[in-house]
């Protein structure tokens, strides 16, 4: 795995196959969210119990975690010429989104364990 | 009518300048490039740019015209803005005036090998196509590599040692939908990276500002669905 974590032709498919299931998501979350009985924290709490929608937020959180290294490596391809710079901004990029993803893990993972 | 016009002379200025001239008694339907040459032969000798046919088919007088590259030769001034800023393509370094050095582009022109690649041996009469076939190449042979494109991309602006940019890219995709070809692998996988193909972020400058028509931007989509079928 060279420093462009991904390369060409696979970053530019995940970020397609991403895209329509953050929107895919968003729509489901939307329809959840206004076909709700009781705007609460309980029912909010218990729709992420429900092992279906713990699974496809675990995929929406995957798939934009994907989708914004993807995008935020072509902004940094496209703009930063040294090759030092690239790297530093590259890594502290990978690592924000990982820590970001384990921290919705856990957060989800607390959710089904209770 | 006048023109703003791009004067860089390294030997002489320290820096770029816009020379102001004024032509009067024009024709309707005076193109650009008859404009120039009369500011050439009439007020400046030394305005210096490139030219040949003089009929949009060598690619020689790409320029950027009231901020949009074009061929000056096709360019008709009675729809133009005045005054009328002439200037050299951007993103390339400028030689003098409106010539600039055109190096960069062509090492990537050729990094496509822009040629067939037959391995088999060269049949008698010649290499055969069906209608359909040859049908597959319109839209893409008919580049006169005057660097319009290319020289309107923001991706070739800030990657062009790395980017190929959309002149090259077209060629590429010629080459690859050609049935007499034999290097249809090599070539995507040549294209594969971050870099070669995929710094195109379909932004589209080069579809709005080629002379002839073209759609390097379709000619690149249609490279990524081939790579897409082949991985597959």
């Amino acid at each position: 795995m060279s420093l462009y974590v991904l390369e060409g032709l696979r970053p530019w498919v995940i970020q397609r196959v991403s895209a329509v299931y953050i929107v895919l998501f968003i729509l489901y979350a939307t329809y959840c969210f206004f076909s709700a009985d009781n705007i609460a924290f309980e029912p909010w709490k218990n729709w992420f119990y429900n092992p279906f929608n713990t699974t496809v937020v675990g995929i929406f959180v995957l798939a934009l975690l994907f989708h914004a290294w993807i995008g935020m490596r072509d902004v940094v391809l496209d703009y930063v010429h040294n090759i030092m710079l690239r790297i530093f901004i590259l890594a502290m990029l990978v690592g924000v989104l990982i820590g970001s993803g384990l921290w919705v893990f856990r957060i989800l993972l607390l959710s089904v364990v209770g | 009518m006048k023109f703003n016009i791009y004067r860089y002379n390294p030997e002489i200025d320290a820096k770029p300048h816009v020379q102001e001239y004024t032509l009067e008694d024009i024709e309707p339907g005076t193109m650009l490039l008859a404009a120039l040459l009369r500011i050439k032969d009439e007020q400046d000798e030394t305005l210096s740019f490139r030219r040949s046919c003089g009929e949009g088919v060598c690619g020689s007088d790409g320029m950027n015209i009231n901020g949009s590259n074009g061929l000056a030769c096709i360019t008709a001034l009675d729809g133009l803005k005045q005054p009328i800023e002439v200037k050299p393509l951007p993103g390339l370094p400028v030689i003098r005036d409106l010539i600039i050095d055109m190096d960069q582009f062509y090492k990537q022109y050729r990094a496509v090998k822009p040629y067939l690649v037959v391995n088999d041996p060269m049949p008698e009469v010649e290499l055969s196509q069906t209608p359909a076939q040859r049908e597959k190449l319109d839209g893409l042979y008919e580049c006169v590599l005057c660097a319009c494109c290319s020289t309107a991309c923001p991706s070739f602006w800030w990657n062009p040692d790395k980017f190929l940019g959309p002149a090259a890219l077209l060629q590429a995709s010629r080459f690859i939908e050609d049935s007499r070809d034999q290097d249809f692998e090599k070539r995507l996988e040549d294209l594969e990276g971050p870099f070669k193909l995929f710094r195109c972020h379909t932004i589209m400058n080069c579809v709005n500002v080629c002379p002839k028509g073209l759609n390097p931007t379709r000619a690149i989509g249609r490279i990524k669905h081939k790579m897409v079928s082949r991985s597959l």
